[in-house]
């Protein structure tokens, strides 16, 4: 509450430019937020309401394209749907084990080596490039290894990509958590791999929430890596799955559009709840970095 | 105690550090240090996958000579660059203002906050569909208003035309990542101490002076990681492209991302030691990129 009325105070003193920037500042806003609603809109409708009056409400709230999506064996969208969730779930397992793991030994001054900082800077080398300046050769290896149209190639892929931001991020808070935690540990004789997993791992929960958001968000997004490793139709992930779908349903906006709403929905319905940690997590590797 | 002791009691558990550290690292190794240097070796080569086996034959520096009488790649080299400095500019200039505006709470900046910072959270695939739709030319929404508010003749085939095609990709890939610009300076302006400002209010300075004195100089290293990012984004952009135009028309708004993906992937000649060549050449210019941006703006720190 009292944020707002500190708002309206500064309004009343800014006057009117500050009522004109308000004005521009909401249109902005809206012109942001069009393509959404239009989307949302466009799924409800049919496609022929669509072509006749592209920019009008429904009618009425039709789910027929959700449930032509959802039922209809010649479309089975809800397979692409688990391709996508079975792919983001491993991925992000595994990610959490090898960072989790990194992060601490890179954090404490105990695991420390000659030329361990080296080590870490190689690591945080692959932040620089694109994914062209590697891809190539990880198809021909997944080629020698038969992985070739494989969810689990995708899986080994992802958490390649995703170990060197989530190391990081897990580096940074292992390193500012005090050291005593562990020493009275290790006066009562626990070994080292025991204090990181009954101590380290539970007290570092917050981070490993932001390494999870920030890194669903990337897998359950990707395209390149898919579309090379992928050409199977039934094992296509939701991005792939999105882009064909509209290729071959080409007259079918209404259809189409709400396979959109479908793909997007996970992810706009965890920042609804999880705003601040998303927000959080963006943040935290640019900002504290 | 003695110093030997101490130094004992303080030795790097060798098994623990191994368990803790290698996993990650020998990943790493395998599937993103590997994969760069082969990367590397495979651009001197001509590799031609037949009968289920790749042939190779080294070709030297011939692949590099081919890349500077490709039109085409010409063509996604230009269209990178411009996007690289366009579409970062644009940016920053808009996500600095609007860091600002909301860092000085204005009406509704909560709402903001959320509204802007939604669009990045949803992929280019997406993205591209919804935009292809809003530019069609029949029925998108862009010429639908247009047609409404009389302006007729400004309704045209935004995609369709070479000379405006490349305009609406840098357009549509802003709208995708403005917000993580924004979100990314504001965090950087609500980390500086909040004495300071209002210590400066209390000696009369305005908002303007806030900025420019106290604000603007303590952002920076946030607005250079913030510079950074956004160029890499652009120079690496592939989702948005791919689906919005494909590189057409007449790969008018062709990339190095998607060059480089049809080269290796989409070509009937199928060889992929030349778009090995293409991305060795392309992350060396990125890593000039950054350093370029680096250097200038460290050399303005130097100068404040």
């Amino acid at each position: 509450m009292s944020v707002i009325r500190l708002s309206l105070a500064r309004l009343r003193r800014i006057g009117v430019p500050g009522v004109l920037l308000t004005i521009v500042l909401l249109v902005f806003t809206i012109l942001v937020l069009v393509p959404f609603i239009w989307m949302i809109m466009m799924s409800f409708r049919t496609t022929g309401e669509i072509l006749a009056d592209p920019y009008g409400l429904p009618t009425q709230i039709r789910f027929t394209n959700y449930v032509r999506l959802i039922a209809d064996p010649a479309i089975g969208f809800m397979r692409y749907f688990w391709n996508s969730t079975i792919v983001t779930a491993g991925a992000l397992l595994l990610t959490i084990l090898l960072s989790s793991l990194g992060g601490y030994g890179f954090a404490r001054r105990r695991f420390s080596f000659p030329g361990r900082s080296r080590l870490f800077t190689v690591l945080l080398f692959a932040l620089m490039l694109p994914p062209q300046a590697m891809y190539i050769p990880q198809f021909t290896m997944m080629t020698r290894y038969g992985l070739l149209n494989t969810r689990t190639a995708l899986i080994l892929l992802y958490t390649a990509y995703a170990v060197t931001i989530s190391t990081f991020l897990l580096k940074t808070y292992f390193a500012q958590m005090p050291e005593e935690l562990e020493e009275s540990a290790r006066i009562d004789g626990a070994g080292d791999l025991l204090i990181f997993r009954r101590i380290m791992l539970p007290l570092a929960r917050p981070v490993l929430a932001t390494v999870i958001l920030i890194n669903f968000k990337e897998f359950w997004n990707e395209l390149l890596i898919a579309l090379t490793m992928i050409t199977r139709p039934a094992l296509r992930t939701l991005p792939l799955a999105m882009m064909n779908f509209v290729g071959e349903n080409a007259s079918n906006y209404a259809l189409a559009a709400a396979s959109l709403v479908v793909g997007m929905s996970p992810l706009l319905i965890a920042y609804l709840f999880l705003a601040e940690r998303f927000v959080e997590g963006i943040t935290a590797g640019a900002v504290k970095g | 105690m003695p110093e030997r002791m101490n130094r004992r009691l303080n030795a790097t558990p060798i098994a623990a550090t191994i368990i803790l550290i290698a996993p990650v690292m020998i990943y790493y190794a395998t599937f993103i240090l590997y994969p760069i240097g082969a990367t590397i070796v495979n651009s001197f080569y001509r590799m031609t996958p037949r009968a289920g086996q790749i042939i190779r034959e080294f070709v030297g520096f011939q692949n590099f000579r081919a890349l500077f009488s490709d039109k085409i790649f010409g063509i996604a080299v230009r269209n990178t660059l411009i996007w690289a400095v366009v579409g970062t500019s644009v940016e920053m200039v808009t996500a600095l203002a609007l860091a600002f505006i909301v860092f000085f709470k204005v009406p509704f900046h909560r709402f903001y906050r959320i509204a802007w910072f939604t669009p990045i959270l949803i992929t280019g695939v997406i993205v591209g569909v919804v935009f292809r739709w809003i530019f069609n030319y029949d029925w998108g929404l862009v010429n639908a208003f247009l047609r409404l508010i009389g302006l007729e003749r400004l309704a045209v085939n935004w995609l369709g035309r070479p000379d405006l095609a490349l305009g609406v990709v840098i357009f549509v890939h802003f709208w995708n990542t403005f917000g993580y610009s924004f979100i990314l300076l504001l965090a950087g302006l609500s980390s500086v101490g909040q004495e300071l400002i209002e210590s400066a209010e209390i000696d009369g300075a305005n908002r303007l002076q806030i900025s420019r004195a106290i604000l603007a100089p303590m952002l920076l290293p946030v607005t250079v990681t913030t510079m950074i990012l956004a160029f890499m984004g652009k120079m690496r952009a592939f989702h948005v492209v791919w689906v919005l135009t494909n590189g057409g028309p007449m790969n008018q708004t062709e990339t190095v991302a998607t060059y480089v993906q049809k080269r290796a992937f989409n070509w009937s000649s199928l060889d992929l030691g030349y778009p090995s060549a293409i991305a060795v050449f392309w992350f060396v210019l990125v890593i000039l990129g950054v350093t370029a941006i680096n250097r200038w703006l460290q050399s303005r720190t130097e100068n404040l």
